[in-house]
């Protein structure tokens, strides 16, 4: 699964990076062409629901979808053999 | 199926405020009615005028868009009319508290079977920042520039009182805690009342110091106590530092409800 945050409905109120206890969202700097500062991700591969969702088939974290108030974030499947960055956490 | 397929797709994005902690107040509630395994069909929103009563608008059930604070006076009306409805009332607290005081306290006394949502922003949002009912004393607002010299509401000691069988309040930060709540409410029968705090950083947040979204949720998460400590706490003579905002299951019951199919 990947996280995926939908420019159309974000309006950069930041909440997000509140309550993700990765710390995967980061207060954007750079206005998108609506003029909103989304969020950026910060290695949005540690997240819990990208890795186990499949194994526990229930979304498990799921704080920053519930929080979101304008419904802006969520997790996609991902394609076959999509190349994926490795996470080594120390 | 999951929450989002109760959103109306095509009238999203909302019109509330960057922030505003309405939106997340419908994922809960929405997450709730999920869990339930309610159908489209059989489910009805209600709400009356203001900010928060926008909200069933953006979902795909039947709702009706109800005259200023007379939510529940409808949603009465619906429930006797049809018991196999589920019926689920989004308000807010210049709704509720103000115009609809009269109304709520008798749906309460009464007991019939709906969830009350009340999303309690603690301000006329919708129209420019009046003082409402639920304004914290000292809080500053456009018709309290000095800030408010009343004693504030208290919406859930109301319920109490008027006879509600389950009340709880929870903030838009706790989002669990919040959807197990709405979760409760809806399986209790008879009027289930649940005060959701939330933030409104356009008229509340920016006239008392919380200049950015944030700050309000964090005052939030920080002045927040369970009702059950905060009780511990008194019985053993000690004091939590004010402001202190008590949240959690305030009351469950089993008064007989009106509208309950036998």
């Amino acid at each position: 699964m990947k996280l995926v945050i939908d420019e159309r409905r974000c309006k950069g109120c930041n909440l997000c990076t509140l309550v993700c206890p990765y710390r995967i969202f980061r207060p954007g700097k750079t206005p998108n062409r609506k003029g909103t500062i989304i969020p950026e991700l910060d290695r949005p591969e540690r997240c819990t629901n990208c890795r186990l969702r499949h194994l526990y088939g229930r979304t498990l974290c799921g704080m920053c979808q519930m929080i979101c108030p304008d419904q802006a974030i969520r997790w996609e499947e991902e394609k076959p053999n999509e190349p994926h960055k490795v996470a080594i956490e120390y | 199926m999951t929450y989002q397929e109760w959103f109306r797709e095509d009238r999203l994005p909302h019109i509330y405020c960057t922030g505003c902690g309405n939106g997340t107040v419908i994922n809960c509630t929405l997450m709730a009615v999920d869990e339930m395994g309610w159908k489209k069909e059989d489910t009805a929103f209600i709400s009356g005028i203001g900010c928060s009563s926008r909200a069933p608008g953006y979902i795909v059930t039947d709702s009706l868009h109800t005259t200023h604070g007379r939510a529940l006076a409808f949603a009465t009306g619906v429930k006797l009319g049809n018991p196999d409805l589920h019926v689920v009332v989004f308000t807010g607290d210049g709704d509720l508290a103000a115009i609809g005081g009269n109304h709520f306290i008798h749906a309460c006394r009464r007991n019939i079977d709906l969830t009350v949502v009340c999303m309690n922003n603690q301000i006329y949002g919708m129209t420019g920042g009046q003082g409402s009912p639920t304004t914290p004393m000292g809080a500053l607002s456009t018709t309290t520039p000095y800030g408010s010299a009343e004693p504030a509401f208290d919406l859930c000691e109301l319920a109490m009182a008027a006879g509600a069988n389950y009340v709880s309040r929870w903030t838009s930060y706790h989002v669990k805690e919040l959807t197990r709540a709405v979760l409760t409410g809806m399986q209790t029968p008879g009027l289930s009342f649940i005060e959701a705090l939330v933030q409104c950083p356009t008229n509340y947040g920016r006239r008392n110091k919380f200049k950015q979204v944030l700050d309000q949720v964090e005052f939030m998460r920080s002045h927040t106590v369970l009702i059950q400590k905060l009780k511990r706490m008194e019985e053993q003579g000690e004091k939590f530092p004010d402001p202190v905002i008590p949240v959690g299951e305030f009351v469950r019951r089993n008064r007989p409800a009106l509208g309950v199919k036998v």
